[in-house]
């Protein structure tokens, strides 16, 4: 594999893009097997009730913390969480990607545009949920 | 209802989604939220969360075809991709001063004139490439990819500024309402930049991935996104869009467009009506 032949590079985000999303429907998917085990039959209207007024507004991990002790405890939500983080992932990874996609194409200009894009990204993606301009 | 019914059918929605949602490059919340919201009484928020998913899901899931198939411009979409992450992180920061309902109703109206414009071109095949000059030349925005027949098909971009502009006004759209971004997406490559319709849609899929990655983070935050609810979208959408990443690749310019301008209308027609309260 050539990391500066655009023909490989172009096979490289061909197959992260694959793995990533078989990755994450795996994940997934064994969450669902152990939620349909355990509470298949219960009524889902617990599961979709909406708390205006607290956050998170559901019932259902999303800290750090909470996810880790979920998936440790074989919890059907944080496996199908920890799913959709790697879903999340799959077009950042994408462009990160494609920064070295235009470095091997020796495009200065796109290796710029791509990497602002990529920064702009991750600020909206990472810091945003954390400044309160952004939380109304 | 019981766990695994409410599975069964989001599921099988979620499959649907994404096989026109790929395909029209407007990623399938259009489809999720609906169905959650009115068949089975979600909460709206937890809906948008899940078409969030859905988003990512039907742009990855379909990507992977697209790359191999080199039909989705990656130098027009990341140059578009400017415009579209600052005007997300611009509407995601005014989304608490402004008046949903009122934007709702102007952008709803604004993508439902676009039909008309969309359907004057019904017939385009392949549209008459503009030569290559300014801004377009500079940044390389030109490309070429293999039709049905097997010809191989070259065209130039026109008016990247104008394009610049549409995906920001884009960008704004998604960060403010959640919604409609992949529309004016679209209609930015078709109508100011004159790209042939499939590279137009195909490069749509890959920038909505983008945006809605961007804007993910805060949704899921917030608790926003919903396992029980997200499980059966994300795989049924991963299995819809591949599906519809086929269909594409065998269909001709003038059929995406008119599946194109059906799911425009559709969409804009949710909008309004949300905002008017017809439906939640």
């Amino acid at each position: 594999m050539n990391l500066r032949d655009p023909e490989s590079m172009n096979a490289i985000v061909g197959n992260v893009l694959r793995y990533g999303v078989i990755l994450s429907a795996i994940t997934v998917f064994f969450g669902v097997i152990l939620l349909a085990s355990a509470n298949g039959a219960s009524d889902s209207s617990g599961a979709l009730q909406y708390y205006p007024s607290q956050v998170p507004h559901g019932d259902f991990p999303v800290s750090f913390q909470a996810l880790y002790n979920g998936l440790a405890s074989f919890s059907s939500f944080a496996w199908i969480e920890l799913g959709v983080i790697f879903l999340i992932a799959t077009p950042v990874s994408r462009v990160l990607i494609s920064v070295f996609l235009f470095a091997a194409e020796r495009d200065r200009l796109y290796v710029a545009i791509t990497a602002v894009v990529l920064a702009l990204l991750l600020f909206s993606m990472l810091l945003t949920p954390f400044i309160p301009l952004f939380q109304g | 209802m019981v766990i695994i019914e409410f599975l069964i059918i989001v599921f099988l929605a979620s499959i649907f989604a994404g096989v026109f949602g790929s395909i029209v490059g407007l990623g399938g919340g259009v489809v999720i939220i609906p169905v959650l919201t009115i068949l089975l009484g979600v909460d709206i928020h937890f809906a948008i969360g899940a078409s969030i998913v859905a988003i990512i899901g039907t742009s990855s899931g379909a990507a992977s075809t697209y790359v191999r198939d080199k039909v989705t411009n990656l130098r027009v979409g990341m140059f578009l991709e400017l415009g579209s992450t600052s005007g997300a992180i611009t509407g995601a920061a005014l989304a608490a001063y402004t008046n949903s309902a009122a934007l709702k109703i102007i952008f709803g109206s604004i993508l439902l004139v676009t039909v008309i414009p969309t359907l004057m071109k019904i017939g385009e095949d392949i549209p008459k490439s503009p030569e290559l000059k300014g801004l377009s030349k500079q940044l390389g925005l030109k490309g070429s990819y293999l039709e049905t027949d097997g010809s191989l098909v070259k065209y130039n971009a026109d008016r990247p500024v104008a394009g610049l502009a549409g995906t920001a006004v884009a960008g704004v759209l998604s960060g403010l309402l959640g919604i409609g971004g992949g529309g004016f997406k679209v209609l930015s490559m078709d109508l100011a930049m004159r790209l042939p319709m499939k590279v137009s849609t195909t490069t749509s899929n890959f920038m909505i991935g983008v945006t809605a990655a961007a804007s993910a983070g805060i949704y899921f935050v917030r608790g926003d996104v919903d396992p029980l609810i997200v499980a059966p979208v994300a795989l049924g959408i991963l299995i819809g869009a591949a599906i519809g990443a086929r269909i594409l690749m065998r269909s001709r310019n003038p059929t995406v467009r008119k599946a194109f301008a059906l799911v425009l209308a559709v969409t804009a027609a949710e909008m309004i009506l949300s905002a008017l309260g017809v439906i939640s």
